[in-house]
């Protein structure tokens, strides 16, 4: 297994610790106060933090480019080489942004660091960081998109984005 | 020189439309008129983090997805569609009324269409194209048009959505959604009747009257969770959030204890593809969070409401307007999009108007389901065509009269807010 792999399987054991630990507090919180009369608070602050983390870690590091939920009425449409263009140009847009945001981004952060989380008290700076994990992550993988994009190959050729499943993409709804 | 609010729009559309993740897009745009108008960069950070970190109700999500895959993993299903079998087998077009009565029964304990569509899909458009018994697309169309009653039918994830941006009740919500998703469920069974017969489809061979108690004790299971989220949500024991962790359990008990079809390996693969359904919509919520703070500084519900104000609409004359919006953009554009971006700026109008919210709630939901089956975009077209291996034009065709019947349940809804109100109403609602 290369280190790729390695890396996407531990980032996914992360996706599914953060999801089992949500769903875990969740039954906790319900027996506690249902069967021994005893309302946890700290169930509740642990369930939101997982939730917050799994969509940012989810963001940077699990969800394939290919499972997004995109708009694809045109980007689906046309051919290869137009799709690389679209991608070039979406993928600087964003690296601009993300980075132009990114010093304002940190600050606020930092800024975080003097309140607290009600019940654990956790600094804000802690549980907040995933962000700044987030935008990094993502001005990384869209430098990928763009150097492909740039060499000729699209991350979206082999599976093209009208698929989506219930594991993907728009399964929400 | 255009305004910035102006230039942020066609930034989005421009990143959107050239295929950027839809989030993302709105991240974008957002930073981007952040930038132009001169605001604290930080902003879009702080908007996404607290909005998210704030909004407890939105927990329902990750764990009605929990649950809806878990189902779907398990033998659940199976045994359901063949207690259906039992029920409405035996009618002309039997296999097409057994999908829409799972559905149904289904939407009880699910909050996803196309979570609804893939599961019970999977096994029912087999059944049906079967010996040639069904032509494939109409199996298809019938399983992506049934799959819309789910989340009409409690619980349901776009009425969490549409409960975070209204401040509606999501208790009351999920009761008004009871009588429109059976009558959704009647008028399906009418339409596949009258086509049945125009096409004299086949009736399933009656299953003998002893055989039924036996069927009923399997799918026994699967039949008992509708009423324990029902009892548990209205009996004061959970929340509807904690009741998409009730369900969840529930169905992992029931599929690891009592049908022993879950393997280890299989439970982290159902954790892992929720925890990235749970991404890709949380990332959609968190966009739509910081492009709603951009339209709220530029005022634009209000600017909507004192516009839509000029014409002096009654309240059904603009509820019309609102289906018709709706039902174009729903063909466009993806449907967490529609509730989260588009919703809140109609809804201080329909405030204004006197519409009820709970009433709003149920049409909005209704025309963001149907959208799911309206072309060039309908996740739900999508979906059955890629499991049946058909054309999509073919799945439109064949789901064209399912559309018409749930346009008319929608015209309903609209005219007459007793049917949605009635059963909140019993409940205690004051509205």
């Amino acid at each position: 297994m290369g280190v790729g792999h390695r890396l996407r399987a531990w980032a996914n054991h992360v996706a599914v610790f953060l999801i089992a630990t949500m769903f875990v507090c969740f039954l906790l919180q319900i027996v506690f106060r249902y069967f021994f009369n005893q309302p946890l608070g700290w169930t509740e602050e642990v369930t939101i933090l997982c939730w917050l983390w799994v969509v940012l870690w989810g963001a940077a590091f699990v969800v394939r480019d290919e499972e997004e939920i995109r708009f694809d009425i045109v980007y689906g449409a046309v051919s290869a080489r137009t799709r690389r263009v679209f991608n070039i140009i979406t993928s600087v847009a964003l690296i601009a942004l993300l980075a132009v945001s990114l010093p304002a981004t940190v600050k606020y952060v930092l800024f975080m660091k003097r309140e607290h989380s009600a019940y654990l008290r956790i600094p804000f700076v802690y549980l907040y960081s995933i962000y700044v994990i987030f935008a990094v992550a993502c001005i990384i993988r869209q430098a990928r998109i763009l150097w492909r994009a740039l060499r000729g190959t699209t991350p979206t050729d082999s599976a093209l984005v009208s698929e989506p499943s219930a594991s993907t993409g728009g399964g929400a709804l | 020189m255009p305004s910035s609010f102006t230039l942020c729009i066609l930034v989005l559309v421009a990143l959107a439309a050239l295929g950027l993740p839809i989030g993302l897009s709105m991240i974008g745009a957002s930073i981007f008129y952040l930038l132009v108008a001169g605001l604290d960069l930080g902003t879009a950070a702080e908007q996404l983090l607290n909005g998210l970190f704030n909004s407890y109700v939105l927990l329902a999500v990750p764990l009605f997805i929990l649950a809806a895959d878990l189902m779907n993993m398990g033998s659940l299903t199976d045994r359901l569609l063949k207690f259906c079998l039992v029920l409405v087998g035996r009618f002309r077009g039997g296999l097409g009324h057994v999908n829409v009565v799972a559905n149904v029964i289904f939407a009880g304990m699910s909050g996803s269409a196309i979570a609804d569509a893939v599961g019970i899909g999977k096994v029912i458009i087999g059944m049906m194209t079967r010996d040639g018994k069904y032509p494939v697309a109409y199996a298809g169309a019938i399983t992506a048009s049934a799959a819309i009653i789910g989340p009409i039918i409690p619980p349901s994830i776009p009425m969490v959505v549409y409960a975070l941006v209204s401040d509606a009740s999501i208790g009351f919500l999920f009761l008004a959604g009871v009588v429109p998703g059976l009558l959704l469920g009647v008028i399906f069974m009418v339409t596949n009747t009258i086509i049945a017969r125009h096409r004299n489809y086949p009736v399933e061979p009656p299953v003998p009257l002893k055989e039924i108690p036996r069927v009923a004790m399997t799918a026994f299971p699967a039949l008992l969770l509708p009423i324990i989220l029902l009892v548990g949500i209205y009996g004061g024991v959970m929340t509807p959030t904690e009741a998409a962790a009730v369900a969840a359990a529930y169905a992992l008990l029931a599929t690891t204890l009592i049908y022993r079809s879950l393997s280890l390996k299989q439970f982290y693969e159902v954790l892992l593809s929720s925890a990235k359904s749970t991404t890709s919509v949380g990332m959609l919520i968190g966009g739509a969070l910081v492009f709603n703070y951009v339209v709220t500084i530029e005022n634009i519900p209000t600017s909507v409401q004192s516009f839509i104000g000029g014409f002096h609409l009654t309240q059904v004359a603009f509820l019309l307007l609102v289906n018709a919006i709706l039902l174009v953009l729903g063909c466009l554009l993806e449907g967490t999009t529609i509730l989260l971006v588009i919703v809140p700026i109609l809804i201080p109008t329909a405030k204004l108007l006197g519409v009820d919210m709970v009433h709003f709630g149920v049409v909005v939901v209704l025309n963001v389901m149907i959208g799911l089956l309206t072309p060039p975009f309908g996740l739900l077209l999508f979906v059955v065509a890629n499991m049946t291996k058909q054309p999509l034009i073919a799945v439109v065709r064949e789901s064209a009269p399912f559309i018409l019947a749930a346009v008319l349940i929608l015209l309903l809804v609209t005219f007459v807010p007793d049917i949605p109100l009635w059963l909140p109403r019993l409940a205690g609602y004051k509205g």
